[in-house]
């Protein structure tokens, strides 16, 4: 047991170690997008079209190399900033693998087996934009957010029905209002910080701004990075107690080591940085398409970011977050055990 | 918030509904069965021209294999033996001795079972897609000087296998000596004008010419054919006259031993890289040296003991090995050398010497040891001896040797003629020996008459071919020896003979 303690502790200490760099890297990245990005031009650069809206959501991974820690912050953000839904979806869930950071390292590690380079290239784009696309049916976005997140939220331009009474912060005018706001901590929540910043942000002098960036930031990261805290801990426990060879006996079938990798992927929430050379530690025991699965499925969903998707997202958004990449990751790698390798 | 209240949502709809076509369709997909069959995805050898340092081949699957079928089921033929390992779907086969020369091989997989196998509780595998594959070896190619009328001071290239000759540099070129480069498609040489060869001084220049032999080996890019006998300036002498030279193994580095024009006390090793000018080592100044196989280093016989040189100018020598006069080779490897020790008793002896600190002493003679090398597996040195004669006027006779490295046990294998000077070299795959037997005439060489090393002039030159019985294969007589070999004379008048790599 005592063992066992000190094992979680050690896994804790090591996911969080990993996590965080790339936590603070989303929420600088999420800062500058807040501040010195102007949302109307953002916003209208974005294609309507649900399903090219969700390919170049999957694709923004490319300008804001985050992986699977980084993305909420920066999802949220765009979400924030008014972003169409698929857009922001599409970058959750692929920013992760497609950047050019993750393509390197496993192409470092798969060299020999190109094929798991373009699948897991072309798998994770696809899960994303059918994501992206099926969120892309709900066009009030709203009811899909936490209530802080959807209060954040810029105005529809056409609204279905009437959005929630308590936007007061979108008609805040002055940045020097949100300076005299930091001695009150009911209101020091960050979405509401940042969304008074929006409504000026790209009109202020730089000092100021850089002064809200750095506020921004510490918020943010005080908010996201307890969340992370308490994702690696339950991470750590399951790891701990839940010996790996359990998992891994779940089969080497084509079916079942489909189901044990991505079930590995989703406890031991390694980083999407070096996941493949995790991965192909097991390239001689487990078939080429639940090494897949476990490429494509570790950065959507793990247990370490469960909890900073239900920041952003109500339940039943997170159960269809979990649920859709789950089944389409399983379809398509099972289409690659069963009728192609 | 009245949004999350109503039952379903356009979102529920097109989830749900993904959701369950998913289900469907992974069903389905089970349902059906593993319509894939595992196979091989690459073979390293596959349609290579495989030489004696292609020591392993690698068979990557596209699944993770059950190894005991793979390697119950692997066929080659003619047959090749080897060692399996494993390196996740990669299996690596090493070959307990080099391919023979000339063959062509099939190696096939049928029967290959992969480690998964089908889902529920199978435990065989299932079988993979039968493979076939296929391998060259490089054809058994030697090159000499030529001796007579055309041919004379000529280096000519023979093919064994296609009974081909050609002759590869031009008439105005007299070839002393050459080291092959490792892939066979140049040969580095030293050669002087006939014009302007006097006897006793040295003019030679370093050239290499193209064979004309393009070798598609495993591991390296196909490369464009280039035609035969095209000749490079490599080192000229007009400061300095090149005395000896070697070729490193990788064919990167050459070394010479250089005499500066009108200075003899600026005598040296030079070390000549392509795109590079040449660098003088400035070190001890020595004797004979070879370098070694690791291609870094070179082994110099300095004053009392062999030096073995980093090839870096102003080196500090990397080892220092006392008791030895001369370095004769080293096995492929490089974990072991063959050093002569010369005895204060005016015997010689042939010491082992390998990397792991073994000095093992395999003959002592009061004759001379004029040659050895080291067999591909490094089990047998063959080696170029003499017996002194005791008479009115001490005689040597040479003979040809085979020394089992491990017994020390020396097999005579072929006395030879009477003769000062004897080139050998053993084939790359260990098979064949090939020697030659040089008439030399009495009187000092005249101006445009080829030479010995030892600067009798040569008369006329024949090439013999001495089989080697492969040691795991032979059929032992009663008292256990091989038979004797018998050697062949070949229809080649020359001298200098060696086997391309």
């Amino acid at each position: 047991m005592n063992h066992q303690l000190n094992n979680a502790f050690t896994i804790f200490l090591s996911l969080l170690v990993e996590a965080m760099p790339f936590l603070l890297l989303g929420v600088l990245l999420s800062g500058l997008l807040l501040l010195f990005v102007d949302e109307r031009k953002l916003v209208k650069a974005m294609p309507r079209n649900p399903i090219l809206g969700a390919l170049v959501g999957s694709l923004m991974g490319f300008l804001f190399p985050v992986c699977e820690c980084g993305n909420v912050p920066v999802a949220r953000r765009l979400l924030m900033l008014g972003v169409p839904v698929p857009v922001a979806i599409g970058f959750l869930l692929a920013a992760p693998t497609i950047n050019p950071i993750v393509i390197w390292a496993t192409w470092t590690a798969f060299r020999e087996q190109w094929e798991i380079v373009v699948l897991r290239i072309v798998f994770s784009l696809l899960i994303a934009t059918i994501v992206g696309w099926v969120f892309s049916t709900q066009r009030d976005p709203r009811p899909l957010l936490q209530a802080t997140v959807a209060r954040s939220m810029p105005r529809l331009e056409i609204v279905d029905k009437p959005v929630m009474a308590d936007d007061k912060p979108m008609l805040l005018q002055s940045g020097t209002f949100l300076l005299g706001q930091a001695g009150q901590p009911r209101r020091m929540d960050a979405s509401v910080l940042q969304a008074s910043l929006l409504a000026s942000s790209t009109k202020k002098p730089l000092p100021d701004r850089l002064n809200l960036f750095l506020e921004n930031t510490v918020q943010e990261l005080r908010e996201l990075g307890g969340v992370l805290v308490l994702g690696s801990a339950i991470a750590a426990i399951i790891q701990a107690f839940v010996p790996r060879d359990l998992i891994l006996g779940l089969g080497q079938g084509p079916v079942t080591s489909i189901a044990a990798m991505m079930l590995l992927a989703t406890l031991i929430s390694i980083c999407s940085t070096v996941d493949s050379f995790f991965a192909l530690s097991f390239a001689s025991t487990f078939t080429s398409g639940s090494l897949l699965a476990f490429l494509v499925f570790g950065p959507m969903i793990n247990f370490k970011g469960i909890g900073l998707l239900f920041s952003v997202f109500r339940t039943k958004t997170v159960i269809y977050l979990i649920a859709l990449p789950a089944l389409l990751t399983f379809f398509l790698t099972l289409l690659v055990n069963l009728y192609v390798s | 918030m009245s949004n999350s209240k109503q039952i379903l949502q356009p979102l529920d709809r097109a989830a749900l509904g993904l959701m369950l076509v998913l289900i469907i369709l992974i069903s389905g997909m089970v349902w059906s069965g593993n319509k894939a069959a595992g196979s091989v995805r690459d073979f390293s050898w596959e349609n290579k021209q495989v030489g004696a340092d292609d020591a392993s081949f690698s068979i990557t699957f596209s699944r993770p294999m059950d190894r005991d079928s793979v390697q119950s089921s692997i066929k080659i033929e003619p047959l090749l033996t080897g060692k399996t390992s494993w390196a996740g779907r990669r299996m690596v086969y090493t070959l307990t001795a080099p391919a023979y020369y000339g063959n062509d091989y099939k190696i096939q997989l049928s029967g290959a079972k992969d480690q998964f196998g089908g889902e529920g509780g199978e435990k065989t595998g299932k079988p993979i897609k039968p493979f076939v594959g296929q391998f060259h070896t490089r054809d058994r190619v030697f090159t000499y000087i030529g001796i007579d009328g055309e041919e004379k001071g000529r280096l000519i290239l023979y093919n064994v296998i296609k009974n081909q000759k050609n002759v590869l540099t031009p008439a105005s070129l007299a070839v002393t000596d050459y080291k092959p480069y490792p892939d066979e498609d140049r040969i580095l040489f030293a050669a002087s004008e006939w014009t302007n060869q006097k006897p006793g001084v040295f003019e030679q220049q370093l050239y290499t010419v193209t064979t004309g032999i393009n070798i598609n080996s495993p591991g390296k890019p196909e490369t464009k054919q280039i035609p035969s006998g095209k000749i490079e300036l490599v080192l000229d002498s007009k400061d300095y006259q090149n005395m000896k030279f070697d070729l490193s193994p990788d064919g990167k580095t050459i070394v010479v031993q250089r005499v500066k024009r009108g200075n003899p006390e600026q005598f040296g090793l030079w070390v000549v890289r392509a795109g590079s000018p040449p660098l003088p080592l400035e070190n001890q100044p020595g004797g004979d040296f070879v370098v070694a196989p690791d291609s870094n280093s070179v082994a110099v016989a300095q004053g009392q003991g062999i030096a073995i040189l980093p090839l870096q100018p102003q080196a500090k020598p990397i080892d220092f090995l006392p008791q030895f006069g001369k370095v004769l080779s080293f096995s492929k490897d490089g974990t072991a050398a063959a050093m002569i020790k010369f005895n204060s008793d005016y015997t010689r002896s042939l010491f082992l010497v390998t990397t792991s600190g073994v000095k093992k002493e395999l003959l002592n003679t009061p004759g001379s040891i004029m040659d050895a090398e080291f067999d591909p597996m490094a089990t047998t040195l063959y080696c170029l001896l003499t017996q002194l004669q005791k008479g009115e006027k001490d005689e040597e006779q040479p003979y040809v040797a085979a020394i089992d490295i491990n017994t020390g046990k020396q097999t005579p294998m072929l006395a030879l003629p009477n003769q000062r000077d004897i080139q050998m070299s053993l084939a790359p795959d260990g098979l064949a020996l090939l020697f030659d037997q040089v008439v030399t005439a009495q009187e000092l060489p005249q101006p445009g008459s080829l030479t010995t090393n030892e600067g009798q002039a040569i008369s006329t030159g024949v090439l013999w071919l001495l089989p080697i019985t492969p040691s795991n294969s032979e059929p032992k007589d009663k008292s256990g020896d091989t038979p004797l070999p018998q050697p062949q004379k070949l229809p080649l008048p020359g001298f200098h003979p060696t086997w391309m790599p």
